[in-house]
């Protein structure tokens, strides 16, 4: 790699840095996540709901830091107000980008109304002096009821709301795929591949993140992790990859092949994905541990069941659609476009365009998804204490129903709400705050367990001691 | 002259002066000794002022030497778009661009014709542009590429007697003037987010650096290279066909010193102007004519080589050249070039 000390002074340079790498990858992992929660809340994948509220905070966090790369990577950052002034739609995919954001962001806030009120409302009533009840009792935003009725709507705002974000996120994560798809000064770029490959790509990062957080969040917390629910993520993932791997061998060879593809296409694939500076990170990266080595990982049943397996193929996913990220990035840029030779495109550790400001990125949304993590009432279904050691045994968890959560997705009971007060005690209705042993004050699981039959608890069932 | 308290002003008391010495000089001009001459007396700053402009002018940021421009300033210039940029206030249009030409009324259309067999690679071109537009260090608006293709060959017959042998000379080096094609339906107009750039309904596209974010989404669209990020500015850049030289009837400054007329501007409406005696007396060619942008910049005789052996390997000025390549690397690699920031960009 030559030094940096004159990078910069060539008639062609890498415009798009790291931020630009970074940011298809973020939008991406708002789109997959965002596809996760729909998972449980659209499509009636009901194993899947205690993670739907876990997956919809993250998505937040993450979609709210997305502009800070695109917005660190423009020359003259003080005028993206320009974008809404005088935005040049809809001939400029980039114009685009801060109505679908707007958009997007409103959706967000609607649905996680709908999704944490209920929760809110009860911490609201039963922990109303902390600052957690204030903050709950503001989002409720009044309405406190969490009678059947209300819960019926809530679940139907969240269904209509996730409906709309699948469109809206295939939006957000889509148009970027189209600004390099529909870039025909750049021959790796212009191909009509390139959205639908984001958008997998994209779904694919947003499944492996959900399935990392929620077996860091479990093991952080002590929880007793679902098996059903990292094996169902696990076959998503499948599906996804073999999608994805589908599309990337369609590229590969309508691109790679010189019998197949123009004469500047198949010159520049050839020589950065097959010969040159991209081999690794295109074959290794990008094809092998993102999409090969997951695939044959998780091919059998009992492979999706083990939580070692899962964390690091999820690790491996990630990594892998980074690497394709980058590759399509930086690689549509080391091709020149008017000489023979490679564009060199240094990775520079501080700076504009830097690694530092890629970790700073993400250290921002991680902030906000800590304090979401801490602000959201979004532990119904996960907060279960770990059996034993934690070392589950293999294959008790899909076919007979487990100890816990999730069994009971194949029983199918209509929604008759039984009344409140059945299984709670005088006392415990007659305390007023949050500030007595658990063992007096029910939990919201317990309340929540009464309308969502698909929820149970190991307190309901084997009794409090 | 009458005789009032008012004060007289200093021009009506330098043409008194002026009238009086005519008259004397006049006078004495009757008597054939000396000859006349008017006096003028110019303004000068003193000393002192001087030394007060150069400490303002020490105040102010450079960049390798250039003066950062100002661009937010009341000085004047903040209506740049009338003075410089559109001082006839032409039409502008952002996309369908289809338009010009029909729905809005086109009075020139300013093309560029390019005679390759006229170039010599002289580069006086670049230099003049450079000079005209004050084009920061390491980024250039127009550039000749100066390809040399072959070796020399033994031949026991060659002309070229070395210690090594007898050789010919089998070299063949082409060149190519390069420039934005200022095209007809140009894709880096069309994705800008924020009409920061336009084309003029006389066909010169141009960027306004007081709208542009430094996206960089342009400099991606244009396939030919043209655009680049000025690095005083911040923002993005290009040809601008010397707009504020042909607005006042004058030629482009690549056009006027080029040595051997290897460039030709003019306006294609008009029948009688050069560019469309030679557009239709001679063949002419475009670069990447299949990607549909419809170029206006029209070259004779262009060698297909300098496009396909365009490498740092064939270059014979390499100051133009893909330096930020792994080719350049492998050659050299370590000389420090003009612009050198220190990898601050």
């Amino acid at each position: 790699m030559p030094p940096t000390n004159y990078y910069g002074t060539g008639l062609e340079q890498g415009y798009w840095g790291l931020m630009i790498v970074t940011y298809p990858y973020i939008s991406g992992l708002v789109a997959g996540s965002f596809v996760v929660a729909t998972l449980s809340q659209l499509f009636g994948r009901k194993r899947l709901a205690p993670i739907a509220p876990l997956a919809a905070i993250l998505s937040f966090a993450l979609l709210l830091s997305a502009p800070l790369t695109i917005w660190g990577d423009a020359r003259q950052p003080s005028r993206v107000y320009e974008l809404l002034t005088r935005m040049h739609v809809p001939y400029s995919p980039m114009a685009l980008f801060l109505l679908i954001w707007i958009a997007y962001v409103i959706l967000m806030l609607v649905e996680l109304y709908a999704v944490f009120r209920a929760g809110n409302a009860e911490r609201a009533v039963w922990q109303s002096r902390s600052l957690k009840g204030k903050i709950s009792s503001i989002l409720t935003l009044g309405v406190r009821n969490t009678d059947a009725a209300s819960l019926r709507r809530d679940e139907r705002i969240v269904r209509w709301t996730a409906g709309i974000g699948i469109l809206l996120a295939f939006l957000f994560h889509g148009y970027i795929g189209f600004i390099f798809g529909s870039m025909k000064a750049r021959a790796l770029w212009s191909t009509p591949l390139m959205p639908v490959l984001f958008i997998v790509s994209a779904i694919v990062s947003g499944i492996a993140l959900v399935q990392l957080v929620y077996l860091a969040v479990s093991k952080w917390y002590g929880w007793r992790i679902d098996r059903g629910i990292v094996a169902e993520l696990n076959a998503w993932l499948i599906g996804t990859i073999l999608l994805d791997l589908y599309l990337d061998v369609v590229d590969l060879v309508t691109s790679g092949v010189r019998g197949y593809a123009p004469e500047e296409t198949f010159e520049w694939f050839n020589r950065l994905y097959f010969h040159g500076p991209l081999v690794w990170t295109y074959f290794g990266l990008q094809l092998g541990i993102g999409a090969v080595i997951p695939l044959i990982a998780l091919m059998t049943r009992r492979s999706r069941l083990s939580i070692v397996n899962s964390a690091i193929m999820a690790f491996f996913v990630l990594v892998g659609v980074y690497a394709m990220r980058w590759n399509v990035v930086a690689g549509g840029q080391m091709a020149s476009k008017v000489t023979n030779d490679v564009v060199s495109y240094p990775i520079i550790g501080t700076g504009y365009d830097s690694i530092q400001t890629v970790i700073g990125v993400f250290a921002v949304a991680l902030l906000l998804f800590l304090f979401f993590m801490w602000g959201a009432p979004w532990r119904t279904g996960l907060e279960q204490p770990s059996e034993g050691t934690g070392l589950e045994q293999p294959g008790a968890g899909l076919e007979q129903p487990s100890e816990g959560a999730g069994g009971s997705s194949g029983r199918e009971q209509p929604l008759v709400p039984p009344p409140l007060v059945t299984e709670m005690s005088n006392e415990a209705l007659a305390t007023p705050s949050g500030a007595l042993p658990n063992e007096v004050t029910p939990s919201f699981l317990e309340l929540q367990s009464l309308y969502r039959p698909s929820i149970t608890t190991t307190q309901t069932q084997r009794g409090r001691s | 002259m009458p005789i009032n308290r008012e004060a007289v002003s200093r021009r009506s008391f330098l043409g008194m002066l002026s009238a009086t010495a005519a008259a004397v000089g006049g006078s004495i001009s009757l008597l054939g000794s000396t000859t006349a001459k008017a006096v003028r007396v110019v303004a000068r700053p003193s000393v002192a002022q001087m030394g007060r402009l150069l400490s303002y002018y020490k105040t102010k940021p450079r960049w390798a030497s250039w003066l950062v421009p100002e661009l937010n300033v009341n000085d004047g210039w903040q209506r740049w778009m009338r003075t410089i940029l559109n001082s006839k206030s032409l039409p502008i249009v952002h996309d369908n661009f289809s338009r010009i030409g029909t729905t809005i009324r086109q009075t020139h259309h300013w093309v560029m014709v390019i005679d390759e067999r006229r170039c010599v690679g002289c580069q006086a071109c670049v230099v003049a542009c450079k000079d005209e537009n004050n084009v920061p260090v390491g980024v250039y608006r127009t550039w000749v590429d100066v390809v040399e293709i072959g070796q020399m060959v033994p031949d026991s017959n060659g002309a070229i007697v070395t210690d090594h042998g007898r050789f010919t000379n089998n070299i063949k080096r082409s060149s190519m003037p390069l420039i934005c094609n200022h095209c007809d339906h140009p894709p880096c107009v069309e994705v800008c987010p924020v009409k920061a750039t336009f084309k003029r309904a006389d066909g010169i596209v141009m960027i306004d650096y007081n709208l542009c974010i430094g996206c960089g989404y342009c400099i991606q669209a244009c396939p030919y290279n043209a655009r680049f990020f000025n690095p005083v500015q911040q923002t993005a850049d290009k040809c601008t066909f010397c707009a504020h030289r042909v607005d006042r009837g004058l030629l482009p400054a690549c056009v006027t010193s080029c040595p051997t007329h290897a460039r030709v501007f003019g306006d294609k409406n008009d029948p009688t102007s050069e560019v469309s005696k030679l557009l239709s007396t001679v063949p002419t060619t475009v670069l990447k004519e299949d990607l549909g942008t419809h170029p206006q910049v029209f070259y004779i005789n262009r060698e297909q080589e300098v496009y396909d052996e365009n490498s740092i390997k064939n270059t014979v000025y390499p100051y133009t050249a893909n330096l930020d390549s792994t080719e350049y690397a492998t050659l050299s690699g370590n000389a420090p070039l003009p612009g050198d920031t220190g990898g601050q960009r």
